[in-house]
C-alpha cells in the first residue's frame, strides 16, 4: 500500500520569513485564516454599527457618547442626523454582506479545508490565492475609507439603489465621495472573489487524491464547489454594473438616472437613463449572492451533524442535487426583490414561479436533516448546537419566503421590517450559525488546541435565544406596517410599536454582548486551551488524518489514497465506530442495516 | 468487535485519478474566466441594448466613411488575427516552436493594428465632440455606452497583445509552453468574438442610411 | 507557479490539414460580411437587430467550437459550460419588458403617441 500512497507529491519548500510565511503567504492555509480574520474584524465593526443603530432607533434624541468623534457633522453632540443613521446602515449591511457572510463561510473555511478534504498538498494556483485575499482586503481599505472622508460613507444602503446612488452629492452627505468609494471598494471585491472562485472549481474538480471520486467528497466541498460556480457569474455582472455606477459620478454619464429629474428644486443635469436598469443588474448578483452565503453553511452543518449524529445522511446525493437545484434556480429568481420597484407586472409573474420553486429543494434539505436527526443519538457539543441552531432559523426565516414570494403579498410587505426580519433569519443568522458551527468544529484542527465547550453552550443559548428575541418581532413590525429604512418612528400609526423596538434593542445589546464571550473563548483557547487529539470528534474525513494543526503541505509531502466514501460512521467491526476515509480496511457491514 | 472482522485492502475499490473535464487546471481556469467575462460584457451589452430601446431620440450617427469601412477593416484584421492564433496553437501543440513563434507574433501584430486603428476612430470621434457625457447627435447616452463598451473591449485586446507578446518571445528561445499558447488563444478568441457583438449592436444599428 | 496534479489534455489531437481553419475563417468572413450587408437594409430596427445577432450567433459559434475547440473537449465539460453559460446569458435577458417602460412610466401597452412625445429632453 506504501507504493499506492507515496504518489508523487512535489517537493515543496515551507518559507521562512516571517512576511513570505504570514502576510504573503501562498499557503491556503494561511489565505483562509487571514480571510477569517478579516471576516471577524468585519463583523465587530458590523455588529458595533448595529448597536449604534438600534440604540437610536429605540431613543431616538439619546447622546450616545463618542459619536461626535466619527462623526463631527453625523453625529452632532453624540445624536444620530437622521442621515447618518442611514450612512451607518448602509456601511452595516455592506459589512456583513460582502466581507463577513460572503469571506468567512467560502473564503474562509473553504480555502483551508477544500484542498485537504480533496487531498491535496494546496490550491492549484497559489499565487493567484494570495492575491485573492489582498485584492479582497484591499476593497475592505477602500470601503472603510468612506467612514473618514468629509461627508462620510453613502447613505443608499448596501442595494444602492438609483437614482440615489448616482446623483452625487445633491442626493445627500455621502453620496458623492462616499458612494464613489462604496462602488469601487465593491468592484474591486468582485475581482478577488472571482479569483478565489478559479481555484475552488479547478481543486475540486482537478486535485482530488487519488480514490476520491466525485460522490467521495465531503459535503461541505460539494457545498463550496457549487457556491464557487453561482460566485463565478454573480460578481462578473456586479463589478460593471458598479463601474457604470462609478461613471454616472465621475464622467458624467447617466446610465441610472432618468430625464428630468428634480432634486431638492434643482433639475438635475443627467439624461436619458433608468433607474430600473440598476435593479436588474443589482439583484443579478443580489439573489445569488445570498446563496452564495447559505450554501457552503449548508455544507457545514451537514458535515458537522453527520460526524455528531455518528451516522450519515438519509440521502447524500440528494442534498448534492438539492444544493444544485438551488444554485440554477438561483439565477432565475431575482426579480422577487422588484416586485414594487414598477416592473413590468407580467415579469413579476416570471419571477413569483421559480422563487416558489426554489422552496423545495430547501425544503428537501430540511427534511433530510430532520429526519436524518430523528432517532439518532446526537452527540451534544458546542458545534452540533450551531448546527441544530442553523436548521431552527433557516426554517424561519425560510417560511416568510413563501409570502414574499408571492407578489399580491410582498406589495403590502416590502420595505417593512417583516422584509429584515425575513433576511435576517434566513440568510445573517443562518450564516453567522454556519460559521459558528465551523469554527467549534475546525477550531482543534486549526490550531491544535480545543476551545471551552463550557464558554460556547453559553455563547449558544444567549446568541440562539437573542437572535430570535431580536428577529421574530421584526416580522411584527412589518405586519404592523413598520417601514424599513426610517430612522425614528414617530408617525402615529407606528408609535405605538415603540415598546417593541425598545425590546428588540435591549436583546441586540445583551446578545451582542454575548458574543464576547466567542471571541474571548477564540483567543484564550488560541494560546491557552487544552491540546488537541489529532480527531477530537472522530471525523472520517481527510482533515482528521493529518496532525493539528496540519503542517505546509498538509499531507507531509505525500498525498494519501481514499478508500471509501465520506461518511463510514457506525460500522460494524471498526476499532471505534468509525472508518477513516483514507483507511484501507475494508467494511464488512453497517450496523443501522441489519 | 475486534479487527479480525476487518480485512485488509483486498477488495476494495480505488478508482483511478481522474479529471471529469479532462483538461489541464490551467486551462479549465481560462474558460472559467472567460465565462465570468462573458457576463461581464453581455451586462454592459445589455445595459446599452435596455438603454438604447427605451430612448426616443437614439442618434444614428455612423457613416459608410469612414466608420463603417474603418470597422470592416477592423473586424477583418481581428477574425484574421483569430486565424493565425488558431495556426499559432496548432504549431506549438505540434513542438514547432518557431512557427508559433511566428504565429504569434504574427497575430500580436494584427491585434496592434486594430488598436491604433480604433484608437484612430476614438480621435476622429473625439474631435467631433463625443464625449462619456454627451454628443453632437442628441442623446447623452449614446457616447457614454460606446465609449464604455468599446474602451473595455479594447482594454482587453491591448492586455491579450501584452500576454501574447509575453507568450510568444518565450517560444522563440524555445522555452515555448504549448499550454499557455493555447490558453492565451482561448483568450484572444474569446475577445474576438465578443467584437463579432460589439459590431452589430454598437456600430451597425447606428449606421444612418 | 502552478500546482496541479492535472497535465493530461484528452482533447482531440492536434496535427493534420489546417485547412480546416481556413474554411472557419473564411465562414466567419461571410457571415461578418453579411452583418454589414444587413445594416443597410431597408428594415427596421428590430428585425436589423434579429438578423445581425442571429448572425453574430453563428460567428460566435463557429469561433468556439473550431477555434476554441470546444467541439474536441470532452462531454461533461460541454454540458456543464453550456449550461450555466447559457443559464446566465438568457436571464440577464429578463430586463427588457422593463426598457420599454423607461421614459414612459407607463404599462408596456400604453404606446399612445402621445405619452410618446412627453417632456423628455
Ligand atoms: C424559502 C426560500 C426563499 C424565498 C421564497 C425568498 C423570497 C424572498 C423575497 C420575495 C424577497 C423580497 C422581499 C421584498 O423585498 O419585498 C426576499 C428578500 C430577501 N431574501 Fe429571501 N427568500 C428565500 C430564502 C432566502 C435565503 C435562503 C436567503 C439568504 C441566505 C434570503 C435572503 C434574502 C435577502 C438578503 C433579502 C432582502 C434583500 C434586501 O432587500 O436588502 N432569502 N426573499
Ligand atoms: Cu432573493
Amino acid at each position: 500500500m506504501h507504493d499506492k500512497s507515496a504518489h508523487a507529491a512535489r517537493h515543496r519548500v515551507p518559507p521562512t520569513g516571517f512576511i513570505r510565511k504570514y502576510i504573503f503567504s501562498t499557503d491556503h492555509k494561511v489565505i483562509g485564516e487571514q480571510y477569517y480574520g478579516l471576516a471577524l474584524a468585519a463583523v465587530f465593526i458590523g455588529m458595533v454599527l448595529s448597536w449604534i443603530m438600534r440604540i437610536h432607533l429605540a431613543w431616538p434624541a439619546a447622546a450616545i457618547p463618542g459619536m461626535q468623534l466619527l462623526s463631527k457633522n453625523g453625529a452632532p453632540g453624540g445624536v444620530l442626523t437622521p442621515e447618518y443613521y442611514l450612512q451607518l446602515m448602509t456601511m452595516h449591511g455592506t459589512i456583513m454582506v460582502f466581507f463577513v457572510l460572503t469571506t468567512a463561510p467560502l473564503a474562509g473555511f473553504g480555502n483551508y479545508f477544500l484542498p485537504i478534504q480533496v487531498g491535496a498538498e494546496d490550491m492549484p494556483f497559489p499565487r493567484l490565492n494570495m492575491l485573492s485575499f489582498w485584492v479582497t482586503f484591499g476593497a475592505f481599505l477602500v470601503a472603510i475609507a468612506a467612514f473618514f472622508v468629509p461627508q462620510g460613507p453613502p447613505l443608499s444602503g448596501w442595494t444602492a439603489y438609483a437614482p440615489l446612488s448616482a446623483l452625487g452629492e445633491v442626493a445627500g452627505p455621502g453620496q458623492g465621495t462616499g458612494q464613489v468609494l462604496w462602488a469601487v471598494s465593491i468592484a474591486i471585491f468582485c475581482v478577488g472573489q472571482l479569483l478565489g472562485t478559479l481555484n475552488f472549481i479547478s481543486a475540486t474538480l482537478d486535485m482530488r487524491c487519488q480514490g476520491m471520486g466525485l460522490m467521495r467528497l465531503p459535503l461541505t466541498v460539494w457545498a463550496w464547489f457549487i457556491t464557487a460556480c453561482i460566485s463565478l457569474t454573480a460578481f462578473a455582472v456586479l463589478m460593471p454594473a458598479c463601474i457604470l455606477l462609478v461613471l454616472d459620478h465621475v464622467a458624467g454619464t447617466s446610465f441610472f438616472v432618468p430625464s428630468n429629474l428634480v432634486v431638492n428644486d434643482q433639475l438635475q443635469p443627467h439624461a436619458g437613463g433608468s433607474t430600473l436598469l440598476w435593479q436588474h443588474l443589482f439583484w443579478f448578483f443580489g439573489h445569488p449572492e445570498v446563496y452564495i452565503a447559505i450554501v457552503p453553511a449548508m455544507g457545514i452543518v451537514s458535515h458537522v451533524l453527520i460526524t455528531n449524529m455518528r451516522r450519515p445522511l438519509l440521502s447524500h446525493k440528494a442534498i448534492i442535487y438539492s444544493m444544485v437545484a438551488i444554485a440554477f434556480l438561483s439565477y432565475m429568481v431575482y426579480g422577487h426583490h422588484m416586485f414594487v420597484s414598477g416592473m413590468n407586472p407580467y415579469s413579476s409573474i416570471a419571477f413569483s414561479l421559480p422563487t416558489l420553486a426554489i422552496t423545495i429543494p430547501s425544503t428537501i434539505m430540511v427534511l433530510i436533516w430532520i429526519g436524518s436527526l430523528y432517532g439518532s443519538k446526537l452527540r451534544i457539543n458546542t458545534a452540533s448546537l450551531f448546527a441544530l441552531g442553523f436548521i431552527s432559523m433557516f426554517v424561519s426565516g425560510g417560511i416568510t419566503g413563501f409570502f414574499l414570494a408571492q407578489p399580491s403579498l410582498d406589495i403590502m410587505l416590502h420595505a417593512t421590517y417583516f422584509v429584515v426580519g425575513h433576511f435576517h433569519l434566513v440568510m445573517a443568522v443562518a450564516a453567522l450559525f454556519g460559521i459558528f458551527a465551523g469554527t467549534y468544529f475546525w477550531f482543534p484542527k486549526v490550531t491544535g488546541r480545543m476551545m471551552n465547550e463550557t464558554l460556547g453552550k453559553v455563547h449558544f443559548w444567549f446568541t440562539f435565544v437573542g437572535a430570535y428575541c431580536i428577529f421574530m418581532p421584526f416580522h411584527y413590525l412589518g405586519m404592523a406596517g413598520n417601514v424599513r429604512r426610517y430612522q425614528a418612528f414617530v408617525d402615529d400609526f407606528m408609535a405605538p410599536l415603540m415598546p417593541v423596538h425598545k425590546f428588540i434593542t435591549i436583546a441586540a445589546l445583551i446578545t451582542g454582548a454575548a458574543q464576547l464571550i466567542f471571541l474571548y473563548n477564540l483567543i484564550h483557547s488560541r494560546f491557552w486551551g487544552e491540546l488537541a487529539p489529532q480527531n477530537p470528534w472522530e471525523g472520517t474525513s481527510l482533515e482528521w488524518s493529518i496532525p493539528s494543526p496540519p503542517p505546509f503541505d498538509n499531507f507531509a509531502g505525500k498525498l494519501p489514497v481514499v478508500y471509501h466514501d465520506p461518511y463510514q460512521y457506525d460500522i460494524e467491526g471498526a476499532t471505534n465506530d468509525y472508518v477513516m476515509q483514507d483507511s484501507p480496511a475494508s467494511i464488512n457491514s453497517v450496523r443501522g442495516e441489519k | 468487535m475486534s479487527q479480525s472482522d476487518l480485512t485488509m485492502g483486498t477488495h476494495l475499490s480505488v478508482p483511478e485519478r481522474s479529471s471529469p473535464f479532462a483538461m489541464p487546471s490551467k486551462k479549465l481556469a481560462m474558460w472559467l474566466f472567460l465565462i465570468a467575462d462573458a457576463a461581464t460584457f453581455a451586462t454592459c451589452l445589455v445595459a446599452y441594448g435596455f438603454l438604447r430601446n427605451g430612448s426616443l431620440n437614439w442618434p444614428t450617427p455612423f457613416k459608410f466613411f469612414p466608420t463603417v469601412v474603418n470597422t470592416m477593416v477592423m473586424t477583418f484584421i481581428l477574425v484574421t488575427s483569430s486565424l493565425t492564433m488558431a495556426l499559432g496553437v496548432r504549431a506549438a501543440k505540434m513542438g514547432d516552436q518557431d512557427a508559433a513563434y511566428r504565429w504569434t507574433m504574427l497575430t500580436a501584430a494584427g491585434g496592434s493594428i486594430f488598436v491604433l486603428l480604433h484608437v484612430h476612430e476614438w480621435m476622429d470621434l473625439i474631435d467631433e465632440g463625443v464625449r462619456l457625457s454627451r454628443n453632437p447627435w442628441g442623446n447623452a447616452l449614446f457616447g457614454a455606452s460606446f465609449f464604455t463598451i468599446t474602451g473595455l473591449h479594447l482594454i482587453h485586446v491591448m492586455a491579450g497583445i501584452v500576454v501574447l507578446i509575453v507568450v510568444g518571445l518565450r517560444c522563440r528561445g524555445g522555452r515555448c509552453d504549448a499550454g499557455d499558447v493555447e490558453i492565451t488563444g482561448l483568450y484572444w478568441h474569446f475577445v474576438n468574438l465578443v467584437w463579432m457583438f460589439v459590431v452589430p449592436l454598437v456600430y451597425l444599428l447606428n449606421v444612418s442610411k | 507557479m502552478v500546482l496541479t496534479n492535472r497535465q493530461d489534455d484528452r482533447g482531440a489531437p492536434y496535427g493534420g490539414n489546417p485547412g480546416k481553419y481556413l474554411l472557419v475563417y473564411f465562414g466567419i468572413l461571410v457571415l461578418a460580411g453579411l452583418q454589414f450587408a444587413i445594416a443597410y437594409q431597408q428594415v427596421n430596427v428590430t428585425a436589423a437587430l434579429f438578423r445581425m445577432f442571429a448572425l453574430a450567433i453563428l460567428e460566435a459559434g463557429l469561433m468556439v467550437v473550431f477555434f476554441m475547440r470546444l467541439g474536441a473537449e470532452n462531454r461533461p465539460f460541454v454540458t456543464w459550460i453550456a449550461i450555466v453559460t447559457l443559464l446566465v446569458l438568457t436571464i440577464m435577458q429578463s430586463s427588457w419588458p422593463d426598457s420599454y417602460r423607461m421614459e414612459r412610466d407607463a404599462p408596456p401597452n400604453d404606446r399612445s403617441p402621445g405619452y410618446r412625445t412627453g417632456p423628455s429632453q
